[in-house]
């Protein structure tokens, strides 16, 4: 059972977005900004590659805090801040502390960390977990 | 207290222009979602579970929801625009708002998206979007204009299944004031 307590912290999780998975996001969400696929555009606007959307970082939020919450939790609200920039192939963690319980509602204070330890995204993920 | 003066005269007609479309709400027909769009989505983000998921309960005749950020996540259900209808960063016009022809870059700032009910695939969704705020802000890179725009996700019976508050960050690309 993981540890849900108010002030808990969720066990971290590592991961890199792929440039395949940046087009791919970008093709799914019919975003054609080309910082997000066209690493040479990107370059243009002072990015070392392509940039990670900002809805993916929203997913990565909410789909890590509902894995925590366990088989059949549901999503309630995401809330996000994009600190700084991440883009293709760039290791971040998921790290996130349980903020509030009430009965099967969980809101965590959740971020995405890039590698030096510095925030890439802050937020709040609201999720309830199956009864 | 006075507003901080606008540097830039491509910030300034953001504001203006943004300032005009404030709390002019418009609705854009989001279409009727299928399973096979919740799936790509799914697909994209590498989760084949959603996908055995869905498939299975369509097989079964049963109601399929989306993935919980499907709506929030798309930026545009226009069927265009055509390639030399974008501008020179890939955007529509529809996707950002205000900054029509003025040498301005844009990132998005962060989002909140409150979920109320999941669509369906097959059912039809409408999009209702304003602009609700606008802000010249100055700082430690140079000045810029926060844009805020909500949008609605509406059922056909009225019902709001999603609603989601974007900031968007529209920086000056003229680099004159950064």
């Amino acid at each position: 059972m993981t540890a849900s307590a108010v002030g808990a912290e969720c066990p971290p999780r590592r991961y890199a977005h792929t440039s395949v998975q940046l087009f791919r996001f970008s093709a799914v969400s019919w975003n054609a900004h080309r910082i997000h696929y066209d690493a040479a555009y990107a370059a243009t606007e002072g990015f070392p590659d392509a940039v990670v959307q900002s809805t993916l970082h929203g997913e990565m939020l909410s789909r890590y805090a509902l894995e925590w919450a366990g088989p059949g939790a549901r999503l309630e609200s995401v809330a996000w801040r994009n600190v700084a920039t991440a883009v293709a192939g760039e290791r971040l963690t998921w790290a996130a502390t349980v903020s509030s319980v009430e009965g099967a509602r969980f809101r965590l204070d959740a971020r995405i960390l890039k590698a030096d330890g510095s925030e890439c995204v802050t937020g709040t993920v609201e999720v309830t977990r199956a009864g | 207290m006075t507003a901080p003066v606008v540097s830039s005269p491509a910030l300034e007609e953001v504001l203006t222009r943004a300032r005009e479309l404030i709390g002019r709400w418009r609705d854009e027909d989001c279409g009727t979602p299928t399973v096979k769009d919740f799936c790509r989505y799914a697909a994209a983000l590498n989760d084949g579970g959603y996908i055995r998921r869905a498939r299975a309960l369509e097989a079964d005749g049963r109601p399929v929801e989306a993935p919980a950020l499907f709506l929030a996540a798309t930026m545009s259900w226009e069927d265009g625009p055509p390639e030399d209808e974008l501008r020179p960063d890939g955007l529509a016009r529809r996707e950002s708002p205000c900054t029509e022809g003025l040498p301005v870059r844009q990132v998005h700032g962060g989002q909140s998206v409150r979920l109320v009910r999941p669509p369906v695939a097959g059912t039809r969704i409408t999009a209702a979007r304003a602009v609700v705020s606008a802000r010249h802000k100055r700082g430690r890179s140079g000045e810029f204009v926060l844009l805020g725009v909500r949008t609605r996700f509406l059922s056909p019976d009225g019902n709001e299944l999603a609603a989601v508050d974007e900031t968007i960050v529209v920086l000056d690309a003229t680099g004159g004031d950064r």
